[in-house]
């Protein structure tokens, strides 16, 4: 059996530690050790972004990084970004713009734009697209999630 | 028709607040104290015949709870959507790659998987047959029974061989289109568990009802003892209407007595589920000098792989809809679904239409190059309009006609084009497509039922069977019910697609749960409102005909009354009558002959054209789609804010239908069984898309709404090849339109300088 090791970071603004086998993966440990369920698993390979979670203000896709990679990191997953009474401007501009349809995609976007507006505030059409170009949708066509994310960046930009 | 309050407004969709906290729990997200985790032990090989299982070792295995195979199975040992002949195990014989031979329930997933790796499987691999022309052969291996002809649907009409005789424009082509797969970006999941004697299933599923049955039949029990409950699920397209995890999940819970969670891999949900038919399509027209259209014959050769699923099906919609949006009085069409050892096809988003538009369209620009006329003249002329007859029989009885969808598109289209200096190796051009698209299923009965509890509050539960697989069903039913009680879109909670709660929604599929649900729903609200009405004509002393629900009161004589829509059931309630009711709708169709294929297959058409300019790097053989306009008849848009996005999403799954989506196969063996190697539109690969929301009202649909799930995803394929040609003379007969192919032709119409022709010889 592989060793466990005791990791400490901070998860959503909160500290925390926890044990975890050396060889899990963080979204793993999120989903099941935390029941952090927003992150989800569309292909466990880095190729559809649905695991996407943010690590010291970068997006990765946690089903490529291992649990013990988390120590000592910022950690922010989707239930890190808003709650029932105070959503975040993109979460509301989704809601809004119609940015949701099967939503398995959507906590995975939000992020991605997230870090997108934390980055540029004012991004141009073309950035939007980029930033959320590692993360798949087959439901919406991308265009009312870009200008969901169009309308938080005013949104913003208004506060 | 009076002015709507609910239906016609774009309200945020119901189930999107929980979806953007990411607290919605999909089936994967699903934990259970005591819960055991399954894995599949699927065949490596096409075709073989089992002669022994052997699951000792796993069983061994510590942490592992049970292994079943075939003989584990109670019933029947078979599900299918149309023929049960897909087992839930396979006992004797393994026909595809992918091919469930064992299921295991242990402790943990690693257990399960390590218990997999331990079973024993001794077979004798057999010929397979993986080309289904070959497969049509007499001396081809068999799949099932003694032909690999699954289904013939013919469509006979008129006299096509006279007419060819004699036409002046006759164009023909062989067209051949690829394996798609849906890419829902969650995989195949769901949980089961027993409730006192009743399994219960929850799972990411299309058609709730049907699985039940499904469920109950192979595991020996009556379906008032299986309730099969859809989880919030993560897209499905079609791909999600066959059974997945459920009977394997249903079989392990009532071995082990304990909650089992079963999730695909990506890999696993690539392998396993189905696919859009490939298809080989030889296409002929006749038109006379004009361009009216004569006669069509078509031949069309489905691979429906190895079970068949929805297989006939798809492909029986491709025969009635192989004529295109077009008037075609004489046509001869055979459509054959056959059997191969390739990944099951079955339903996807368009079943069966993307494909024959791919050649009826292209057909039709080439019509229109020997007759002398424009594209967009040459449909204009042979629009189906008000007393057309379909390939069917079927007699339209339609407002409007294709120019009321295609027009708009073209000359959006042609407002956006930019006229800037381009480098000589790119080349512009504009194409053309059009289509339409019966509502339900075909030619068969396909009811949805409702029920609809309207409380003391003023408040209302409306279950319905329709699964909400992303589309917003639950948000376009909530609407159509508010609308016809004169309540708030919040007023209404819909409980969805629960076996043990609701009734009987059919498949979320055939673009048929606005229409069809949409109409259950109503009757449902109807029949709550005329116990209302009813009541309220007694209270204040007014006949039925002068009272209205509107804004949640009643109304007499078009002014508010100042009695509310909860008074009114207080009232009734109070006297002991209950504001309960339900609802059922089953659109009527005539079923197609056998023989002529002749019949009403659909109740109502959806219509809609698209226009789109591409550029064509002609050192490269790119094609980029610069812009893209989609104009669709939608009857009644309830929610404006859905059309577009289902505009948005199925155009841009049209396009990459067109250009590079390809499920590659090798002897049966998938060789894109990940998102790297099977790629799928990116937010890169986006152009703009204007949706034009066209709105033919029709008197049968619910506040004159009709389906338009897959509508949008039938033209960017066909539009963007004959723009293809526009921009450079080569026309591409396969699908997809990759770099290579449109190199490839570049460069043998550099030989054959006269153009079209030598294109021509692109594949097939």
């Amino acid at each position: 059996m592989p060793k466990k090791i005791t990791i400490q970071f901070t998860l959503n603004q909160k500290e925390i530690s926890l044990e975890v086998a050396a060889d899990r993966r963080a979204v793993d440990v999120l989903r099941e050790d935390l029941d952090l369920t927003g992150t989800k698993i569309g292909c466990g390979e880095g190729d559809c972004g649905a695991c996407t979670i943010i690590i010291d203000g970068k997006t990765v896709n946690s089903c490529l990084v291992l649990a013990p990679q988390l120590d000592g990191r910022d950690v922010v997953t989707i239930e890190g970004l808003g709650n029932y009474d105070r959503l975040d401007a993109l979460q509301q501009a989704f809601l809004d713009e119609g940015a949701v349809q099967c939503g398995f995609c959507t906590p995975g976007m939000l992020l991605s734009a997230k870090v997108l507006l934390d980055e540029n505030p004012t991004p141009s059409r073309d950035d939007i697209m980029q930033s959320i170009s590692g993360n798949l949708c087959r439901c919406t066509g991308y265009v009312k999630i870009a200008n969901a994310i169009e309308r938080a960046a005013k949104m913003k930009a208004g506060q | 028709m009076a002015e709507l309050s609910v239906v016609g407004k774009s309200v945020i969709r119901k189930d999107a607040l929980d979806k953007v906290l990411g607290r919605t729990r999909y089936s994967a997200d699903l934990k259970m104290p005591g819960m055991l985790h399954a894995k599949v032990l699927r065949s490596t090989v096409p075709h073989a015949r089992v002669i022994r299982v052997d699951t000792a070792r796993a069983e061994a295995l510590p942490g592992v709870h049970a292994v079943l195979t075939a003989k584990d199975v109670p019933g029947p040992n078979g599900h299918g959507i149309i023929f049960k002949d897909e087992p839930v195990l396979v006992s004797d014989k393994i026909r595809k790659i992918g091919d469930p031979l064992a299921v295991v329930a242990a402790e943990t997933e690693a257990i399960a998987a390590e218990a997999i790796k331990r079973i024993e499987v001794e077979m004798e691999e057999l010929p397979g047959v993986f080309d289904p022309v070959e497969a049509m052969q007499d001396d081809s291996p068999k799949i099932h029974g003694d032909s690999n002809i699954l289904a013939l649907r013919k469509i006979l009409r008129g006299h096509p061989d006279e007419v060819f005789a004699r036409a002046e424009i006759v164009v023909e082509g062989e067209y051949q289109t690829q394996m798609q797969e849906h890419s829902y970006i969650e995989p195949e999941a769901g949980i089961a568990y027993l409730d006192e004697d009743v399994v219960v299933i929850k799972a990411s599923t299309q058609n709730t009802h049907f699985d039940c049955r499904e469920i109950a039949r192979n595991l020996a029990l009556p379906q008032s003892r299986v309730r099969m409950v859809q989880a919030p699920t993560g897209g499905g397209f079609g791909g999600k209407l066959d059974v997945s995890v459920q009977i394997h999940l249903g079989l392990l819970a009532l071995k082990t007595r304990r909650p089992v969670k079963l999730v695909y891999t990506r890999e696993e949900s690539f392998i396993a589920s189905s696919k859009r038919h490939p298809c080989r399509i030889r296409y002929r027209t006749a038109a006379d000098r004009n361009g009216k259209l004569l006669a069509v014959d078509v031949q069309v050769v489905g691979d429906t792989g190895a079970y068949s699923s929805y297989g006939p099906a798809p492909i029986t919609r491709l025969a009635v809809h192989a004529a295109g949006p077009y008037e075609v009085p004489n046509a001869r069409i055979y459509a054959y679904t056959v059997y191969t050892n390739n990944p099951t096809a079955g339903a996807m988003r368009g079943f069966g239409v993307p494909q024959i538009s791919f050649a009826y369209e292209q057909q039709m620009d080439r019509i229109a190059e020997k007759a002398g006329i424009s594209p967009l003249e040459v449909r204009l002329r042979n629009s189906l309009r008000r007393g057309s007859v379909t390939v069917t029989g079927q007699v339209l009885d339609i407002e409007g006609s294709l120019g009321d969808t295609l027009i708009p598109a073209y000359e959006t289209l042609l407002s956006a084009r930019k006229n800037e200096a381009l480098p000589d190796h790119i080349k512009k051009g504009v194409g053309l497509a059009c289509m339409y698209y019966g509502v339900g299923n075909t030619g068969q009965p396909n009811p949805a039922g409702a029920f609809l509890d309207l409380m003391e509050d003023g408040s209302a539960h409306l279950m319905v069977g329709a699964a909400d697989i992303g589309q917003g069903s639950n948000t376009i039913l909530a609407q159509i019910a508010a609308e016809e009680l004169g309540l708030d879109f919040q007023d209404i909670k819909v409980i969805s697609a629960d076996t043990g709660v609701t009734p009987d929604g059919g498949a979320t599929s055939a673009s048929r749960q606005t229409y069809i649900s949409g109409n259950a729903t109503l009757e449902a609200a109807r029949s709550v409102k005329t116990v209302l009405l009813k009541e309220a004509a007694l209270w204040q002393d007014v006949p039925v005909e002068r009272l209205l629900l509107k804004e949640k009161c009643l109304y007499v004589d078009q002014k508010p009354s100042g009695v509310t829509v909860q008074q009114l059931v207080a009232r009734c309630r109070g006297k002991g009558v209950m504001t309960i009711g339900h609802g059922w709708y089953n659109p009527s169709t005539v079923p197609l002959d056998d023989e002529t294929g002749q019949g009403i297959p659909y109740e109502v058409y959806s219509f809609g054209s698209q226009a789109v300019e591409i550029a064509v790097d002609t050192q490269t053989g790119e094609i980029e789609v610069l812009r893209v306009t989609a104009a669709h008849d939608v009857g009644q848009a309830v929610n404006p804010l859905h059309v577009e996005g289902q505009i948005e999403g199925g155009t841009l799954m049209g396009i990459g239908y067109g250009l590079y989506e390809e499920m590659k196969k090798n002897n049966g063996s998938i060789q894109t069984p990940s998102f790297a190697t099977y790629l799928i539109p990116t937010a890169l690969d986006v152009p703009p898309i204007d949706s034009i929301i066209v709105e033919e009202k029709v008197d049968t649909g619910p506040f004159g709404a009709k389906g338009l799930g897959e509508t949008s995803l039938v033209p960017p394929a066909s539009a963007i090849a004959n723009a293809l040609w526009h921009a450079t003379g080569i026309r591409l007969h396969s699908l997809p339109l990759t770099p290579e192919k449109v190199l490839r032709a570049l460069e043998s119409q550099k030989e054959w300088p006269d153009g079209n022709i030598a294109a021509e010889e692109d594949t097939v």
